[in-house]
């Protein structure tokens, strides 16, 4: 899920020194109304967002989004450009560091790309009633430092393992300027099934009206955005699974 | 978005005002930023475990409620567990899932039920509603100390009793059988029998939620005492949802009851066991009821159904099977006869409190002990250990001067130990070295030498042990002729001394003092008690004998020598003396008497001699074992003369502990019930310590005199470390006031290690390392969120040698330098050249770390040293410093020409297409790019068993990457073969240069001629910065 997170998290706001917020749904409209605002969150079709990920040596990134939940993150290793993963709205695959040859993800992460797409572009706040998901207040707490609201949002169930599970997560909205600065969700998969991932947004700087994060940790793997690019031209070949 | 901006910096400079009155306002998350504790264990003896429970679904989830380390959730079918309840207080009496919602809704009643002396306490009921994620503190249980059943109605999740078993050292009305139908908002008591007698089980019919069985126990505690049962103890049943309850007792024992336990068979529920205490002998055990307890026959009074009520009363019984019943015990037992007769559980960790099968399976059942959980595939038979539980309950831990240094201490039941604070791979099981048997309580290393003491129970047993010669002398103090008999804690205290390293202390009621390590004893002291014969019971448990010693009272049970003067002596008792020698123990005074507001009698648990002063002391009392949960805390200036309060309001629940800082007097820590406070004004404000710090029981806390790293022993999470503190020692209020502040950057080593790491499994608990990374610190007054912020380090001329990632957060961030650079630019090619991944390690040296902020630009300066164990000479590292860049800059130069070749040869290739006259120049350039390319590049295969032969960038790399990661200079070997390489390069630019004089030449002329656009090289430096 993490990769489907990493596309789905462009978020922005922008300030209004409001009060005090009272419920979820506040937090959010505040979070919308002042920050470029949900007409404009609505215009926008499509990302890009140019990267660098340092792993002891830089890695160039490309992560490209569609408001459709079409996705590509490429990256740039020794002069090769890979694509890591992609999804092109129906497949979803990524490429094996080995054969260096594109491969299906396994049914049921497709199934989850598919079910999710665009639910979370460029938040899964925007629009979040007609999107079909619910949020609640779950309070307030210190995160780095600062009080922030916590807000839970509850999307479509997702299937793991042959089960359903449910699909969650909180962001902490700083509580001066109604910012996502962190959120936690928990592993539904894998080694660490059942921890908590957290992500953490930072370094909040506008494109073209909207304010996105240019800093950005994926539990604990800082990415460094240089630029992102609203509504980019985009070669619809680069989320297709190549043929071998 | 101007006016938005000039919203938000109004607000910024109303947040600037100037802090009131030169105080740390700062408290919390706030001030301790991104210090983040390191839990390092260990798991291989884990811990005591108090209440398990399965989901009743879904076979892969299981729950293990634990005595002091928290709620920890399986999703892998046991055989790894996370915990889901670090936010709160760790010692747990029952956790129940939500038949209703078990994906979701779980059920956390605190305070643990199996009522040992050393007992943690719990504080209410806890919902969460996302399986964990967020709890929901439930109101009504605030005083509830220990809840010992939570039943959900099957059909309706918003009704629920709870059973509370209450205080264990005091009278209380908060015990009972408790009731809510609107999900937790109110509750009824619904059952109740008097102040002395609570709930020890709760059961409801698995099939008729109206029926209820409760069984009731009188039972208390004192620090002296327990006594177990009375005419009050019973097992009650409901059939109407809780409105009635009816005694069940026809085939009792007669008298007097005291604890028990009680099962209903999920596969027939008119079968029900009860394991019951009882005045005599021969009619405690298992009595077995098929009519729902109407009626009942006794069964079984072997040993292992009657041992120890008060700590071994949980049966189960085998979801499929009435039959098979399975008892907790000291060893565990199991029947497949209804009963009857009994064996015992396969070999594990004595002391089972819980048992639970897997629902689809009976042969699967998980265990829980007093030394964690484990598994068995085979009913019972055959047992294995959960290994990611570090639960380790340490009673006391020291550190010694190793570096590495080591930690020391004693577990519950578990023996002595120490182990590394630091080990290659991270800290495992295989790092601790066991020191001591039976229960283990204090562990101290000798100052000087490869020496540790160790103890057991009572001291039974008092070890000098050779850490080197891996050899143990007892040398436990003893009476001698005209001497009283002794009295030990159960948790006997021992001490060493700043002044002379052979010097140990022991405490029984008298201070005992040996000069040559425990060879020979000399008693100091009266006796330093109040010798209270109340207090000197023989035998304690109640209708169960329990004298186990853990009871004696009227001991010593702290003992501080003053670091500053020897001849200053401290004992603290567990009956409220603080006694003070100022001449070795010549003449004692109880200077107990100066302190105001504290009650009399309550037990010192610690006093920590300050190194600030030999007048200057601190004293930790604390009364919970006659159920008083308050801290009391004090400081003297003046040998005891007075005392003066250093708790506050921020600290809620009873303090065990009090470490000093050896340089700042106004920096101490404080290890309580509910976990770690922190207070950098001498005690004016505490902040609670939460990043990644459990609130956990803490036993005990040492400083690290090197390190600076803070050290708890804890009662349920093992041990867990701050890594060097010395950043509070800095906080002052004129730095809080800045928006940023640098604090000064220890230098940093760069540790000349390349070993291979540990053995730990998948499944294994393996504790983080400290790291050898520089830490670079920081105060941000405020988050920052907007706008963008970096740190580099820089060289003191300007050049940036490394990009980090800033900390963001308000309070203080801390940010690591592994000492790295930058990783050679590869050339392209069709796999990956490995070695090319490799940075250069910066030179030592002075740097410099810019953090910028907007426009606004903040440095400061630190220095980075080689490993002073180091056997590698200037020279060696110079040559290894200088063929590193050389190897790099040679991979770089490869780079460069095969981007010239790639560039080349598209143009060539699309000229062709262009216009089949380039050929004749433009096939001739291919042809020889592609002949040298072919030998510079690997240009078929892939990353695994498809690979190409490699070349020279590969060969390059590979060898780059072995020179650059080490720290000599390359052998000889290496030498010869970069000659090789070197050579291979330049042969390969001069066959370069002569394809670019030649056919390249030619290429351009046809270019030229054609009208055509000539290639534009990129400089090497532009190619080098180009991120592709």
């Amino acid at each position: 899920m993490k990769t489907i997170k990493l596309f789905a998290l462009a978020i922005i706001f922008s300030f209004a020194v409001t009060t005090q917020a009272q419920t979820a749904e506040e937090i959010v409209a505040n979070y919308f109304e002042n920050t470029g605002g949900e007409e404009a969150w609505n215009k926008l079709e499509s990302l890009q967002m140019n990267a660098v990920v340092n792993q002891g040596f830089d890695i160039p990134v490309t992560i490209i989004q569609t408001k459709d939940g079409r996705q590509a993150i490429k990256i740039n290793l020794q002069g090769q450009e890979i694509t890591q993963l992609a999804f092109d709205g129906e497949v979803a695959w990524v490429t094996n560091f080995q054969t260096q040859k594109a491969e299906k993800m396994d049914s049921e992460t497709i199934e989850t790309f598919k079910k999710l797409a665009g639910k979370a572009f460029p938040s899964p706040f925007l629009n979040y009633k007609e999107k079909g998901h619910t949020i609640a207040l779950l309070g307030e707490e210190i995160i780095d430092g600062t009080n922030t609201f916590k807000v839970e949002i509850t999307m479509d169930p997702i299937i793991v393992d042959g089960k359903e599970v449910e699909n969650k997560s909180v962001y902490y909205f700083e509580d001066e300027n109604f910012v996502p600065i962190q959120t936690a969700s928990e592993v539904t998969q894998g080694p660490t099934k059942g921890q908590t991932a957290k992500e953490s947004f930072s370094d909040y700087t506008e494109v073209d009206g909207l304010y996105f994060p240019f800093a950005i940790t994926f539990g604990g793997q800082p990415v460094d955005i240089k630029s992102i690019e609203v509504n980019p031209e985009i070669d619809d070949s680069v989320f297709k699974m190549p043929t071998q | 978005m101007k006016t938005k901006q000039l919203l938000l910096g109004l607000c910024l400079a109303t947040l600037a005002i100037p802090l009131q009155a030169q105080e740390i306002t700062l408290k919390g998350k706030e001030l301790f930023g991104d210090i983040t504790a390191r839990q390092i264990g260990p798991a291989l003896m884990s811990g005591r475990i108090i209440d398990m429970e399965t989901h009743p679904k879904n076979a892969q989830v299981i729950y293990t409620g634990t005595a002091g380390g928290g709620v920890w959730k399986s999703q892998d079918g046991g055989a790894s567990y996370t915990p889901i309840f670090d936010d709160h207080i760790q010692s747990i009496g029952q956790v129940a899932i939500d038949p209703t919602d078990p994906d979701q809704t779980v059920w956390v009643g605190t305070g643990e039920i199996w009522t040992r002396n050393s007992v943690s306490v719990g504080d209410g009921l806890y919902r969460t509603k996302d399986s964990g994620a967020n709890w929901e503190y439930i109101k009504g249980f605030e005083n509830s100390e220990r809840i010992s059943g939570i039943e959900i109605h099957p059909k309706d999740g918003n009704t629920v009793y709870v059973g509370v078993l209450g205080s264990l050292w005091n009278d209380s009305k908060d015990r009972g059988v408790y009731k809510t139908i609107d999900g937790g908002k109110t509750w009824e008591k619904i059952l109740y029998v008097n102040e002395k007698t609570g709930v020890a089980d709760l059961v409801m019919d698995p099939t008729n939620p109206n029926i209820l069985y409760a069984s009731m126990w009188e039972h208390r505690r004192t620090a002296w005492d327990f006594n177990s049962g009375g005419i009050n103890s019973g097992l009650h049943k409901s059939t109407d949802g809780g409105k009635t309850w009816q005694k069940i007792h026809n085939g009792f024992p007669e008298g007097q009851l005291g604890r028990i336990g009680v099962a209903v068979s999920p596969s027939n529920p008119k079968i029900v066991y009860a394991v019951i205490e009882s005045e005599k002998d021969e009619d405690k055990g298992l009595y077995r009821s098929e009519d729902g307890g109407a009626s009942w026959k006794h069964t079984n009074g072997d040993f292992s159904l009657t041992v120890r009520p008060f700590y071994f009363s949980r049966i189960v019984v085998d979801p499929k099977n009435p039959d098979v019943v399975v008892k907790g015990g000291l060893s565990g037992s199991i029947s497949r006869d209804g009963g009857n007769t009994f064996k015992t559980l396969g070999n594990m960790h004595s002391d089972i409190h819980d048992i639970v099968f897997d629902i689809n399976n009976s042969d699967v059942m998980h265990v829980g002990t007093d030394g964690g959980v484990y598994r068995s595939w085979n009913g019972g038979t055959t047992m294995e250990i959960v290994s990611n539980l570090p639960l380790s309950q340490f009673y006391q831990i020291s550190v010694d001067n190793a570096e590495p240094y080591r930690i020391y201490g004693g577990l519950q039941d578990n023996g002595s130990w120490y182990g590394p604070s630091s080990s290659p791979g991270g800290i495992e099981a295989r790092d601790w070295v066991r020191v001591g048997v039976g229960d283990g309580f204090r562990v101290l290393p000798h100052p000087t030498k490869e020496i540790l003491y160790s103890e057991m129970q009572g001291a039974d047993n008092v070890w000098r042990y050779d850490m080197e010669r891996n050899y143990t002398k007892n040398v436990k103090p003893l009476p001698a002729k005209g001497s009283a008999d002794l009295r030990f804690n159960w948790n006997p205290p021992m001490a060493t001394s700043a002044h002379q390293p052979d010097r140990f202390y022991m405490g029984s009621q008298f201070l005992h003092v040996s000069e040559d390590m425990g060879d020979t004893w000399k008693v100091i002291s009266p006796d330093l008690t109040t010798n209270d014969p109340s207090k000197q019971k023989k035998n304690s448990g109640g209708l169960s004998a329990d004298n186990s010693g853990a009871e004696t009272h009227t001991t010593i049970f702290t003992i501080a020598e003053s670091p500053v003067d020897q001849k200053v002596i401290w004992v603290g008792t567990d009956d409220g003396n603080v006694q003070v020698t100022k001449n070795g123990g010549k003449n004692w005074e109880n200077v107990v008497k100066n302190i105001s507001g504290l009650p009399t009698n309550t037990w010192v648990y610690h006093i920590e001699a300050s190194v600030h002063g030999a007048g200057i002391a601190y004293a930790v009392f604390e009364g919970h074992a006659r159920g008083d949960m308050k801290p009391y805390v004090y400081k003297t200036t003046d040998y005891g003369k007075t005392w003066k309060s250093i708790v506050t309001d921020d600290i809620p629940i009873f303090a065990r502990n009090l470490q000093e800082d050896y340089e700042n007097e106004d920096l101490l820590f404080l290890g309580t019930e509910k976990g770690l406070y922190i207070t950098v004004d001498g005690g004016k404000k505490w902040s609670h310590f939460t990043n990644n710090f459990p609130p956990t029981a803490i036993h005990f806390l040492d400083l690290q005199k090197k390190t600076n790293d803070l050290v708890a022993g804890t009662h349920g999470r093992g041990v867990i470390i701050i890594d060097d503190i010395s950043i509070l020692r800095q906080i002052k209020p004129e730095i809080i006031d800045k928006n940023v502040h640098f604090f000064p950057t220890k230098t940093g080593i760069m540790v000349e290690e390349g070993g291979f790491g540990g053995n730990a499994t998948e499944l294994e608990f393996v504790g983080p390392n400290p790291g050898t990374s520089l830490k670079i610190k920081y105060y941000l007054k405020k988050r920052h969120t907007f706008g963008k912020m970096t740190l580099t380090i820089e060289d003191l001329e300007g050049n940036e040698v490394a990009t980090l990632s800033p900390g963001k957060s308000k309070g203080i961030n801390i940010v690591s330098w592994n000492y790295t650079t930058k990783a050679p630019k590869l050339a392209a090619a069709k796999t990956f050249a490995f070695g090319g991944f490799t940075s250069l390690r910066a030179k030592a040296g002075t740097y410099k770390a810019i953090l910028k902020k907007g426009k606004e630009r903040y440095e400061t300066t630190f220095e980075i040293k080689n490993d002073p164990k180091s056997f590698i000479t200037d020279a060696e590292r110079a040559e290894q410093f200088t063929i590193s860049n050389q190897l790099f800059d040679i991979q770089e130069d490869l780079a460069y020409m095969v981007y010239q070749i790639n560039l080349m040869t598209t143009k060539a290739t699309d000229a062709i297409k262009k216009d089949t006259k380039a050929t004749k120049t433009a096939q001739p350039l291919i042809d020889e790019l592609n002949t040298l390319k072919n030998t510079l590049v690997v240009t078929t295969g892939d990353n695994y068993v498809g690979t190409a032969p490699p070349q020279l960038r590969e060969k390059l790399s590979t060898l780059y990457s072995d020179v650059a990661v080490n720290f000599e200079a390359p052998s000889a070997a290496q030498k010869d073969n970069i000659k090789l390489l070197s050579d291979r390069f330049k042969t390969a630019q001069t066959d370069f240069e002569k394809i670019k004089a030649k056919q390249f030449s030619k290429f351009s002329k046809y270019l030229e001629k054609a009208g055509e656009q000539t290639i534009e090289f990129k400089s090497k430096e532009a190619f080098i910065d180009l991120k592709e």
